[in-house]
């Protein structure tokens, strides 16, 4: 065997650039590492922050805007919040970070980092820099209580940063919202800090989960940022994550309707659920894969 | 809790596997739904080793009495050694061996002993060399005793052999006189696998050919599924070296034994890779397995097997126990098992091995094509417990380059067995009783045995009879990239590849075989259910 198929060979076998595998009839033999994990400190560096505006803003914004068609509302709801916060929203596809921090303000932008699957996103070299750099971000052991990102989370707010969120803990696969989790208000509890909301709209239409790349012809995707949320004295965590669900849910009734019948629904508390259609699970996929009408944009055909 | 050893299936997911050729490796895919073997991981050495044997001389196993009470002014003691046979590599230093002849050592002469000589249990082995000697029992021991009074044992100097007598099977029975004199034999044992130690020490290690062929024949060899079985009736070779300890212990011939276990850690540091198992290699692992490869793959003959030759274990103890023979040697056994027993559902119809660089008749020397059929045929194959690992009539895949190239000191005889006899019949009973007596006997060998490093003439003999047992078993026999004169000539056939050869098997075991591929080293033994 030539020295460039034994390269080949082993390129595909161990996977190279891929997430590694483990042999199926190996897993329970598999030992748990201690994993001292990739170090993301030095993106969070004066260098890495310049590093990553230039990213963001001279990269992907123009990528983003270049493949989808985005909108963003509300940042003028920003304006009277001082850092650090917990931006959460919504979560159905891979679009979803790199939206939030190319559309953050520049105050934001610099100091924000994004909580990301170690699974996912911390399995290889390449994808933990890329990571570490674009996203700021550090990582969270899902499913396993994720104490060391609990305590990085909030080193980090204690230094002032603001985290990126998905209370679901991972996308959604039709694009419906899932049940969220409490460790994001556990965390706002603790850290006594406002919770930011943003509905994505459109962002599982564009880049559902499986594929990589926006579909073709700019798929129109909204960002929609709501007023921050401050836990009030003695609320609870349950009550906190309630309030935080309903604001994004709020947040697509005003995308879909206007912002004064959204807050006269919540008033009644008529807002939409987000839960998508009861009954067999494709209704759930069928409703979620709908798109996204171009409002406001002239019509090919009429 | 180190983890035990498993069967992999292997799957889409699974990565190209690491394969023993000799002084080389290669990466192999398997056929998905191959079971591969691995061994269990490598089990915690012991913390403090002086004291672990410290104790076990002070408090022995068995009806034993402590060391120091056996120790006397004025008694002939004699310390008998294995030799450069085990560990396999050899172990970084210092030895165990060293370890507990210091502490043995420094009884006896706190004891007041003044007739004390150390022998290295070679058998019919080669004379280990003076360098060799002093890494294995250290300098302090070496400058002490060397020449005089510690020395190869000589199983062809007549003068020094003692008869002992018939075992009630009629077998002979005869020992170093020296050993069968003394007060008491102190022996100092590794225990690599499941055959080694227990009788087997004395009652070979300090043998003579007349004692050594009542087992080391072509029918014990294959009457004994399987060596490494050393449960009465499973092994007819243990058994014998029962019959005849016992014998000794009946004439009076008193043995302190010291059995010591390692633990699987077969490779060093750098080539920490080779003891992992092949999904979990970081990536350094996999840069440092290339690379080595490449360098292994382009080095001249001779660098490559300098590389080789320097190649040291970083084994840990993991058991060390002293006193009566039986009962020492039943403990060692179970410290053994824990490291190296897998357990195994079901016979295969085609049982894959690599053959590494080393074997126990090749340290600092050239595994030459009879040790190759020994290695692979002889030990990997026997590496079983209850039944083989391929089923009656079934197919064995090696690896190895099997090149025709013999080392002319150490293993005279082999070259001419290869010439002459294999060139007439492989046959191991027409071997048996056509040559081995005249090859046995031979002058010339004995002298170069006794006075050179070489192997005892009948060496060679052995070391087919050991691949019987095997051969007898596997319907074909196939060598991936073996050389095609030099596996011809052992009267096997060769393949270039895992998929010629699982083509050419299919005239045995049909086109969709059960494969088995025993991924050794580091060493294990299956439990075959």
């Amino acid at each position: 065997m030539s020295a460039r198929d034994e390269l080949k060979e082993m390129a595909r076998g161990f996977r190279w650039g891929r997430r590694p595998l483990v042999p199926r009839s190996a897993e329970p033999f598999m030992e748990e590492r201690e994993d001292e994990g990739f170090p993301t400190d030095w993106a969070r560096s004066p260098a890495g922050v310049f590093a990553r505006q230039a990213i963001l803003q001279g990269f992907m914004h123009p990528l983003v805007k270049g493949e989808l068609s985005l909108r963003v509302y509300g940042l003028d709801r920003l304006r009277d919040v001082r850092g650090p916060v917990i931006f959460y929203s919504n979560h159905s596809s891979h679009l979803d970070a790199t939206l939030i921090m190319c559309t953050l303000p520049d105050r934001f932008q610099r100091t924000t980092a994004v909580g990301a699957a170690r699974d996912y996103f911390f399995d290889v070299w390449w994808r933990q820099a890329f990571t570490a750099l674009v996203y700021a971000a550090f990582p969270i052991d899902r499913g396993k209580g994720g104490q060391g990102a609990i305590d990085k989370a909030r080193e980090l707010v204690r230094d002032g940063w603001s985290i990126v969120v998905f209370p679901e803990g991972t996308r959604s696969s039709d694009g419906h919202l899932q049940r969220f989790r409490h460790g994001a208000a556990r965390l706002a509890l603790e850290l006594e800090v406002p919770c930011v909301p943003i509905a994505i709209v459109g962002a599982f239409q564009a880049m559902p989960k499986g594929k990589w790349w926006p579909r073709r012809g700019r798929p129109v995707v909204t960002l929609r940022y709501g007023d921050a949320i401050e836990a009030v004295p003695g609320e609870t965590h349950r009550s906190l994550s309630v309030r935080m669900q309903d604001a994004v849910a709020e947040l697509f009734d005003e995308d879909r309707t206007s912002w004064w019948d959204a807050i006269g629904r919540a008033d009644r508390g008529e807002t939409p659920s987000l839960a998508g259609p009861a009954g067999s699970p494709w209704r759930r996929t069928w409703e979620g894969t709908r798109p996204v009408a171009r409002r406001g944009e002239p019509k090919a055909w009429s | 809790m180190p983890r035990p050893g498993f069967v992999l299936e292997v799957d889409e997911r699974t990565p190209p596997l690491i394969v023993h050729e000799g002084e080389g490796y290669r990466m192999q895919r398997f056929p998905l739904g191959t079971r591969v073997v691995y061994p269990p991981d490598p089990l915690p050495g012991l913390r403090d080793l002086s004291g672990r044997i410290g104790r076990a001389l002070l408090e022995p196993t068995g009806d034993a009495k402590p060391l120091p009470e056996l120790l006397f002014a004025g008694m002939k003691l004699t310390i008998a050694v294995d030799d450069i046979s085990v560990p396999l590599p050899p172990m970084q230093l210092p030895d165990v061996r060293q370890r507990v002849l210091e502490q043995v050592i420094e009884l006896a002469a706190r004891a007041g002993v003044d007739d004390l000589e150390i022998v290295i249990a070679t058998a019919l082995h080669r004379r280990m060399t003076p360098e060799e000697i002093r890494r294995m029992v250290g300098e302090r021991v070496y400058r002490s005793f060397w020449p005089d009074r510690l020395y190869n044992f000589d199983a062809e100097d007549k003068d020094g052999l003692a008869y002992i007598g018939q075992t009630d099977m009629d077998e002979d029975v005869e020992i170093m006189k020296r050993a069968a004199e003394s007060d008491l034999i102190v022996y100092v044992n590794i225990n690599l696998v499941a055959m080694d130690g227990g009788h087997k020490s004395v009652a070979i290690g300090l043998a003579s050919y007349k004692s050594l062929r009542h087992h080391h024949n072509v029918h014990t060899m294959l009457d004994s599924k399987s060596y490494m079985d050393p449960r009465p009736g499973h092994s007819a070779i243990n058994d014998s070296t029962i019959r005849m300890g016992r014998l000794l212990a009946a004439n009076g011939v008193k043995v302190f034994q010291i059995e010591t276990t390692l633990n699987s850690r077969t490779f060093p540091s750098q080539l920490g890779f080779l003891n992992e198992r092949e999904w979990e290699w970081s990536v350094k692992d996999q840069g440092l397995m290339m690379a080595a490869k490449k360098a292994n793959d382009l080095a001249p003959p001779r660098v490559r097997r300098e590389f080789y030759r320097r190649i040291e274990g970083s084994y840990q103890v993991t058991g060390v126990h002293a006193g009566e023979v039986e009962a020492v040697h039943e403990r060692t056994l179970a410290n053994l098992h824990r490291q190296q027993l897998v357990e195994v559902e079901g016979q295969a119809d085609v049982l894959v091995m690599g053959i590494p660089y080393l074997g126990p008749y090749n340290v600092n020397s050239i595994l030459n094509p009879i040790l190759v059929h020994c290695l692979g045929l002889g030990y990997l194959f026997n590496m079983y417990r209850n039944v083989p690992l391929v089923r009656e009539g079934g197919v064995a895949i090696l690896y190895h380059p099997v090149p025709w190239e013999f080392h002319t000191i150490h293993h005279p005889s082999y070259v001419d067995f290869f010439e002459e006899v294999l060139a007439d019949t492989t046959e191991p009973k027409e071997i048996e009783e056509r040559y081995e007596e005249r090859y046995a006997t031979d002058p010339w060998y004995a002298h170069l045995y006794r006075t050179s490093n070489a192997y005892h003439g009948v060496h060679p003999f052995y070391m087919w009879y050991w691949g019987a047992h095997g051969r007898d078993h596997c319907g074909s026999v196939i060598f991936v990239g073996g050389e095609p004169k030099t596996v011809a000539r052992l009267g096997y056939r060769r393949a270039d590849s895992l998929r010629d050869a699982l083509e050419m098997a299919k005239d045995t075991v049909g086109s969709t075989p059960k494969i088995t591929y025993f991924h050794a080293p580091p060493i294990m033994i299956a439990d075959v259910r």
